[in-house]
C-alpha cells in the first residue's frame, strides 16, 4: 500500500525579469535554505531531490541540475531532474511524490529553478526575441521550428480552434478583465514579479497583440526564480508538523497526461485540452472527489495565456465548455466567487520561471490553505506544443 | 550539396567577444557576451522522401496505414500504433486543402523570424490526408490580419523557387487569392504568384483646420517623447536601437529619431530614412506613444501605415515606451 505524502516546508525566492545579482546556483540555493527553515530541518535529513528546471539553453549548460547538487548539500545522495516544457514544476511534484509513496524514501527536495533572461537579441537590442527563440527549440524539429513555431503561437492554436467551436465564448472583455482581476490579486505577493502593476481591462484591451488573438497583457511574463518544497511521507510529515506547529498540506490526488503532438483524425483534438482533462479526472479519483465544483475551493493555475486558463477551467470542469466565461460573467472567480483562482496572480503576474513555476504555484497553494483555512486547492502545469502536456495535483488540509 | 542564400547563422546576429558592467543597488556585476551553438549534418532518415519530394519534385507526400487506412500528412512514421505498428506506405495527396482551424498570426516573432512577421502558421488538412500539416501562411494583399485565415478557408501549396529540402521550401495562401489555373496547378511556385507591392499611400491635402490638428497633436508628441526621454524605464526599452523614421500625415511631416541620445522629434524632412510611417490623422500615433490603444494595432487595422515589416520590432519598442511611462506613474 503507497504511503500518505505531504508538504512540510516551502519557500520561494522572489521573481524577477531579471536577475544580475545572481545565478541559479544561488537562485537554487536561496529556495532550499528558505524551504529548509519553513519546515525546520537540516538539508542533512533531507533524503532524495528532485529538480524542475525546464530548459537546457537558459541554464546555458546540459544536465544544469548537476553543478547545484552539491551545493544544496545533497552530495552523494538521489538526485534527479523533469523537464517537461511548462509541466515541468507539476511533473517534478508528481515524480517525487511517487518515490515517497512508494517508500523510496522518508522525505524529498523538489526544487524548481529557471534563469531565462540571460538570452539576448543582439539583432533587436533585447531579451523576449531570444528567450521565446530559445523557447522555440522545443517545437518538433523537423516540421515545425523551421517555421517559425512557437510556445505562443501553438498555444493561440488551441485557443483559436475553441473559439472556432464557441464562438460567443473567450470575449475580449472578459479575457481582459480576468488580467485585470489577476492584476489586482498579484499586490498581495510580495515575490511576484509584477506584484505593482495593477492594470484596467481597457488597457489589457488596447494592449499590443503580439499573437493573434493574444494581447501583450493577456501573457505570462518570463521571470527567473527558485521555488522549494520539503515532501514527507505520512510518519515524517506529522513528526515534523508537530515541531514547526505547521498542519501537513497532503498530496491526495496526482494525474498527467500527454497529448500527441500532430493534429487530426485520431490524433490531437485540437478545440481541446484534453490533457487538462485527463490529467483533472485522474488527479480526481484518486483524492475521491466525485464532483470537484463541490470540492474544489482554490485553483493554482499555469495561465501561460489568459484564454487558457478559462479553456483550463473547462476542462476540468469547473465551469461547462463553451461557458467559461461565466467565470467572470456569473461570478464564479471574482472575489467572493466560488473559486479563489491564481490568488498569487498566476505566472502572468507573479511571473512565469518556467521550472520553478508550478512549484510556486503550490506554495501559493499552500499558503492560502493554511491561511483562509479551506480544505481543497487544485494545482496545474501545463507545456509543450499546442498544450500537449499536463500534471495535475490535489492538495488537502 | 543544395545550399541555400544564406548562412546557417545570419551575421548580424553574432555578436562580439566583450563583457560590461551592470550595477544594482551600488554593486557591480559582470554580463559576457556569450553563445551556445552546434553545427549539424542532420540525418533526414526515414522523412527523407518527404523533404526529397517537396525539393526536388514539388510533390507533397503522406502515408497510409495498410491496416486502417489512416493518411497522415506529413508521413511522420512508418508503422502505425493505433493497428499494433502495421506498416504504412508512402503516397502522394493533393495540393489543395482546408485549414482544420483559425491561424494564429504572429507579430511578434523570435530573433530568428523577425523578418518573417507578420507570418501565419497553421494546420492544413490536404485532399486526401486525415491529419494536418503545419505550414506558413500568408496572404498575397498585404499585411496579415485576423479573417482571412479563419476554420475551413480553403489554401494551395506554393513551393519556393530555392528549395533545400525543408519546410521553408514550402508556404501557404487562399485559393480565393488565386486564379483557377493557379489553384490546379500542381507544383505552383512563388514566382507565378501576383504579390501587392506595398505602396506608400498619398498624405491628402491639408485644410487649415487639419494644420492645425497637426500641429496640436505633434505639440503633445513632443512633449511624450521628452517625458520617455526622462523615464529611466522607457530608455531602457530603446537601449542600444538606432532608427530614423520619417513620419507623414496630413499637415505636415518630421523625423522620429531614436539613438544613443534617447528619442527626439526633428521637424525636418528626411533623405534616408530607416523607413517611413504614414497616417492620414496624426492623432493615431499621438494615441499610441499616449498609451490609449496599441501603435502595433493600428499598424495592423491599417489606419498607420509602415514601409518594412520587419520595422514591427520598432514598433513594438515605441508601444513598449508609452506603456513603461504608464507604469511609472503608477509606481
Amino acid at each position: 500500500m503507497s504511503k500518505r505524502v505531504g508538504i512540510i516546508g516551502a519557500a520561494v525566492t522572489p521573481f524577477k525579469g531579471r536577475w544580475q545579482e545572481k545565478t541559479y546556483y544561488e537562485l537554487a540555493q536561496w529556495a532550499t535554505r528558505e524551504a529548509c527553515k519553513d519546515a525546520q530541518v537540516s538539508i542533512h535529513d533531507v533524503e532524495s531531490a528532485f529538480y524542475g528546471i525546464y530548459n537546457d539553453i537558459f541554464e546555458r549548460t546540459c544536465i544544469p541540475e548537476h553543478a547545484i547538487h552539491g551545493l544544496l548539500g545533497m552530495q552523494n545522495k538521489f538526485g534527479t531532474r523533469i523537464s517537461t516544457g511548462g509541466a515541468t514544476g507539476a511533473y517534478t511534484m508528481s515524480a517525487a511524490h511517487a518515490y515517497l509513496a512508494a517508500g523510496r524514501f522518508k522525505t524529498a527536495l523538489v526544487l524548481g529553478v529557471e534563469k531565462a533572461t540571460d538570452c539576448f537579441d543582439f539583432a533587436s537590442m533585447s531579451a523576449t526575441p531570444e528567450v521565446i527563440k530559445t523557447i522555440g527549440w522545443s517545437g518538433d524539429s523537423f516540421f515545425e521550428q523551421p517555421i517559425g513555431w512557437t510556445a505562443s503561437d501553438s498555444y493561440a492554436e488551441v485557443v483559436l480552434a475553441y473559439m472556432d467551436e464557441h464562438p460567443g465564448d473567450l470575449k475580449p472583455e472578459t479575457t481582459a478583465e480576468i488580467s485585470a482581476q489577476l492584476s489586482r490579486q498579484v499586490r498581495t505577493n510580495p515575490y511576484a514579479q509584477r506584484q505593482f502593476d495593477q492594470v484596467t481591462r481597457e488597457e489589457v484591451m488596447n494592449s499590443r497583440l503580439v499573437v493573434y488573438p493574444f494581447r501583450e497583457l493577456e501573457i505570462c511574463v518570463y521571470s527567473e526564480g527558485a521555488a522549494a518544497l520539503i515532501l514527507a511521507e505520512e510518519e515524517t510529515a506529522l513528526a515534523i508538523s508537530r515541531n514547526t506547529g505547521k498542519p501537513v498540506v497532503w498530496i491526495t490526488g496526482l494525474g498527467e497526461a500527454n497529448e500527441h503532438s500532430f493534429v487530426g483524425k485520431n490524433h490531437k483534438i485540437m478545440s481541446r485540452i484534453m490533457s487538462d482533462y485527463y490529467a483533472s479526472r485522474r488527479a480526481y479519483e484518486m483524492a475521491g472527489i466525485k464532483d470537484p465544483t463541490q470540492s474544489i475551493q482554490i485553483v493554482e493555475l499555469h495561465d501561460a495565456f489568459v484564454h487558457q486558463l478559462e479553456i483550463s477551467m473547462a476542462e476540468f470542469g469547473l465551469v461547462p465548455p463553451g461557458r467559461a466565461d461565466a467565470l467572470i460573467d456569473e461570478g464564479l472567480m471574482t472575489p467572493g466567487g466560488k473559486y479563489l483562482v491564481n490568488p498569487c496572480g498566476g505566472l502572468i503576474y507573479c511571473g512565469h520561471a518556467v521550472g520553478a513555476s508550478n512549484v510556486m504555484s503550490a506554495w501559493s497553494a499552500r499558503n492560502e490553505l493554511l491561511a483562509r483555512g479551506l480544505h481543497t486547492a487544485l494545482v496545474h502545469g501545463t507545456g509543450s506544443t499546442i498544450a500537449q502536456y499536463t500534471a495535475c495535483l490535489i492538495l488537502e488540509c | 550539396m543544395k545550399t541555400g542564400t544564406g548562412k546557417v547563422i545570419p551575421y548580424e546576429y553574432i555578436p562580439d567577444e566583450g563583457s560590461e558592467i551592470e550595477t544594482v543597488d551600488g554593486r557591480q556585476y559582470l554580463i559576457a557576451n556569450d553563445a551556445m551553438y552546434t553545427f549539424f549534418k542532420r540525418t533526414k532518415g526515414e522523412l527523407s522522401p518527404f523533404f526529397l519530394a517537396l525539393r526536388d519534385e514539388k510533390r507533397l507526400l503522406g502515408c497510409k496505414c495498410v491496416e486502417c487506412g489512416l493518411v497522415r500528412v506529413p508521413p511522420f512514421l512508418t508503422h502505425c500504433p493505433d493497428c499494433n505498428f502495421a506498416s504504412t506506405k508512402l503516397l502522394e495527396v493533393e495540393q489543395v486543402g482546408i485549414l482544420n482551424s483559425t491561424a494564429p498570426i504572429t507579430y511578434f516573432a523570435t530573433s530568428l523570424f523577425q523578418h518573417m512577421a507578420p507570418y501565419g502558421r497553421g494546420r492544413v488538412i490536404f485532399r486526401g490526408a486525415d491529419t494536418a500539416l503545419s505550414v506558413n501562411l500568408y496572404t498575397t494583399t498585404g499585411i496579415l490580419v485576423p479573417g482571412i485565415l479563419n476554420k475551413g478557408t480553403e489554401v494551395k501549396l506554393i513551393f519556393r523557387t530555392n528549395r533545400i529540402g525543408e519546410m521553408t521550401d514550402v508556404f501557404c495562401v487562399p485559393t480565393s487569392e488565386l486564379s483557377r489555373d493557379q489553384v490546379e496547378k500542381r507544383g505552383l511556385e512563388e514566382s507565378e504568384i501576383d504579390w501587392e507591392s506595398p505602396v506608400e499611400p498619398n498624405v491628402l491635402d491639408a485644410s487649415a483646420e487639419d494644420t492645425s490638428v497637426y500641429r496640436e497633436a505633434l505639440k503633445e508628441i513632443k512633449s511624450i517623447v521628452e517625458e520617455m526621454n526622462r523615464n529611466d524605464r522607457a530608455r531602457k526599452d530603446i537601449a542600444g536601437w538606432r532608427r530614423d523614421i520619417a513620419v507623414k500625415a496630413r499637415g505636415g511631416q518630421f523625423a522620429l529619431i531614436i539613438d544613443e541620445r534617447g528619442i527626439r522629434i526633428e521637424e525636418k524632412e528626411l533623405s534616408a530614412p530607416d523607413f517611413i510611417m504614414v497616417s492620414q490623422d496624426l492623432r493615431v500615433l499621438l494615441d499610441g506613444l499616449a498609451y490609449r490603444g496599441a501603435i502595433t494595432d493600428s499598424v495592423i487595422n491599417k489606419r498607420l501605415w509602415i514601409s518594412k515589416n520587419p520595422e514591427f520590432t520598432t514598433i513594438f519598442k515605441l508601444d513598449r515606451m508609452a506603456r513603461s511611462v504608464a507604469r511609472s506613474k503608477k509606481d
